[in-house]
């Protein structure tokens, strides 16, 4: 009896401390999965977390993300660690198939072994629901997984983060955070024709109909003239003075970064302001001159701002903190790609609503009340005031978009 | 300022926090009668695209309610209510007889929005029109019946009258000097001045006040919504154009 008791007692720190990092680990994993941002491709439905099942619409075809909850027979419920980290950093999966890079493996083959260990280890937690995916909705030939061996060739390299060990700890959080985890080029980086990487980093792509912008140290048509708390607030709360997350940055903002913690989003907008991992030369270039006030566009344009902006933007552009943008020096007007700018005007927006900012205001849509060139006009106006300088817009590509949100 | 706050700081009731939590025992009684509210929760549907405040009227669609007769007579009657001279143009010129087709075409002309079922019966001046007749047909019996008094008494149809003796078939009516088979000469002559008159202020989107024109005789601004910039600024001329729900010409890039 006393010997047992003996080594009962012998166990029971043991159990219990293993129980703990058990429970640490999972809650930094469940953290993790945050940073990732999961749940925008693997949770349709709040009540049936990461079961999977929402539609990637690529250039090249249709995705449909895969359930990973730990079911057996429709989750990774039959996959072990190892091969769960040779899907998120090789891209392949349990039994040698290989991802298509919609799953950002080519960003998540960054992470830390001690995070894919977490997020495994908070995937087992997750509950099991049976939900069978065909994940692969592409036409012929993308439809064949193979061809993503000659693309990985290409345009992929599995590697580790490594620190810069020129760089503070700060800077080097936010750009594992940035590289990796966040996956901020996946979007915000140009694709090639095969949907890689395409040079250019952060300077700004077309996704499933929004522009999502320009995110290098470029002061204006980048976020590089923004303070750090500006950057921090707009990934926290959805929005800033210059304008609020809609289209897929909302859903990003909605389900991660409102909730990643304030010190990682400070290393993020640090990390991002400073344009450590970029070449200057990439983003450091002079703004062009604005149209003058005397082209029959910014004329007509002007007209149609004092009409049917200004109430809400006001005559200088100037917008209203916490509800209406500020137009005047604002780089989201600024882009080169005025496919958001055209497609709010028209279709208007209602941003994420977040627990800081919970009202969501809506701009409403101007489609059935402007004509194409008027829409022009009005956003080559916007483009060339209050200190913005960008090329016109031509009103065939207004007309481009609206068929497109037609259709919608 | 700081004063103003000690007494709700330091625990006492101010007259503010009264009022409201009476109003909220208020809105709390009145609850249970109020069965038709409705709770909005988290944030209101939005759609894209979604909020088309208006179809404009395509003034070339050809007459939706008239027929070409009828069209020629209200026409001919509203040229005359409102005369071409150095203010503006006539109100047939500036689309009132557009503006009344397309609003009889519509909800107004079955007065759709109001109740019209019996029983019908002459009620006081204060309770107003109690006519079962609905718009669109006070204007078709109207619109036949002074053709046929124009017919007994002139030999043409109204549309075919010189000016002056337009003018006095149409003061004739108002001041109930003819009287129409069928209907009330002055129930018909009131809707149709009424109808003219907003067909000349109305937006143009919905067919009348061609370009704007009885605004910029008035010097009205037209679909503004903002003057916080202006509210200050008494006694002077803005120099606003004004501005249809539509647009206006300056939107329109020239050169």
């Amino acid at each position: 009896m006393k010997t047992l008791t003996g080594v009962t007692l012998a166990l029971l720190p043991l159990s219990a401390l293993a129980a703990s990092t058990e429970y640490q680990d999972i809650e930094r994993g469940r953290y993790i999965s945050v940073l990732g941002d999961c749940a925008a491709c693997h949770t349709v439905d709040d009540d049936r977390p990461l079961a999977g099942g929402v539609p990637l619409e690529t250039p090249f075809g249709t995705l449909i993300a895969p359930n990973i909850t730990p079911d057996d027979a429709t989750g990774l419920g039959r996959w072990s660690l190892e091969e769960f980290k040779a899907a998120m950093t090789e891209g392949v999966g349990k039994g040698g198939y290989h991802l298509y890079p919609a799953m950002p493996y080519p960003s998540y083959t960054l992470m830390t072994d001690k995070d894919i260990h977490d997020l495994w280890a908070f995937l087992q937690t997750v509950t099991p629901v049976e939900n069978d995916i065909e994940a692969n909705q592409l036409p012929f030939p993308f439809s064949i997984r193979g061809v993503m061996r000659g693309w990985n060739w290409l345009n992929f390299d599995e590697r580790r983060f490594e620190p810069d060990p020129e760089q503070p700890d700060d800077i080097n959080r936010g750009a594992y955070l940035v590289e990796s985890l966040g996956h901020c080029g996946t979007c915000h980086t140009p694709r090639n024709f095969m949907g890689g990487d395409g040079g250019d980093k952060f300077a700004g792509a077309t996704i499933e109909g929004w522009y999502a912008p320009n995110i290098t140290p470029n002061r204006h048509v980048g976020i590089g003239a923004w303070s750090e708390e500006e950057l921090v607030e707009y990934l926290k709360t959805g929005g800033n003075r210059f304008g609020f997350a809609s289209g897929p940055m909302a859903d990003e903002v909605h389900h991660s970064s409102q909730y990643w913690s304030d010190s990682d989003l400070s290393a993020v907008a640090r990390y991002l302001l400073s344009g450590a991992g970029l070449e200057s030369d990439d983003w450091d270039r002079e703004p062009p001159e604005p149209l003058g006030e005397d082209d029959p566009q910014v004329r007509a344009g002007s007209h149609i701002y004092f009409d049917r902006c200004s109430g809400c933007h006001t005559p200088s552009g100037g917008g209203e903190e916490g509800i209406f943008p500020q137009l005047a020096s604002n780089p989201l007007v600024n882009g080169d790609n005025t496919t958001s700018l055209i497609r709010v005007v028209l279709a208007g927006s209602r941003p994420v609503a977040t627990d800081a900012k919970p009202t969501a205001p809506a701009m409403p849509a101007f489609a059935w009340n402007l004509s194409d060139e008027e829409v022009a006009n009005v956003l080559t106006y916007v483009r060339n005031s209050w200190g913005n300088a960008a090329p016109a817009v031509a009103a065939g590509d207004v007309a481009d978009i609206r068929e497109a949100l037609e259709e919608e | 300022m700081k004063k103003r706050d000690e007494p709700a700081a330091s625990g006492g009731l101010t007259r503010r926090e009264l009022l409201g939590s009476s109003a909220a025992l208020l809105v709390g009684a009145a609850a249970p009668g109020a069965a038709q509210a409705l709770t909005f929760q988290g944030t209101p549907e939005w759609k894209p695209l979604a909020n088309v405040a208006v179809e404009p009227v395509d003034e070339s669609a050809g007459w939706q309610f008239f027929t070409e007769e009828e069209a020629a007579t209200v026409e001919a009657i509203v040229e005359r209510l409102i005369p071409a001279d150095d203010l503006s143009i006539s109100g047939k010129e500036a689309g009132c007889a557009i503006f009344i087709d397309r609003q009889l075409a519509g909800a107004y002309g079955g007065f759709e929005r109001l109740y019209m079922h019996g029983p019908f019966q002459d009620g006081t001046p204060e309770q107003g029109d109690q006519s079962p007749l609905t718009p669109g047909q006070r204007y078709r019996i109207g619109l036949a019946a002074l053709d046929d008094h124009c017919r007994r008494e002139h030999d043409a149809r109204f549309a075919e009258l010189e000016a002056d003796r337009r003018d006095q078939i149409l003061s004739q009516l108002e001041q109930e000097q003819i009287q129409l088979d069928d209907i009330d000469s002055q129930l018909f002559f009131e809707l149709v001045l009424t109808n003219t008159m907003e067909g000349f202020f109305a937006d143009p989107l919905y067919g009348g006040n061609r370009d704007m024109v009885s605004w910029k005789m008035l010097g009205f601004p037209g679909a503004r919504y903002d003057y916080r910039d202006y509210i200050e600024r008494h006694n002077e001329d803005l120099e606003f154009t004004p501005v249809s729900i539509g647009g206006r010409s300056d939107w329109q890039a020239q050169g």
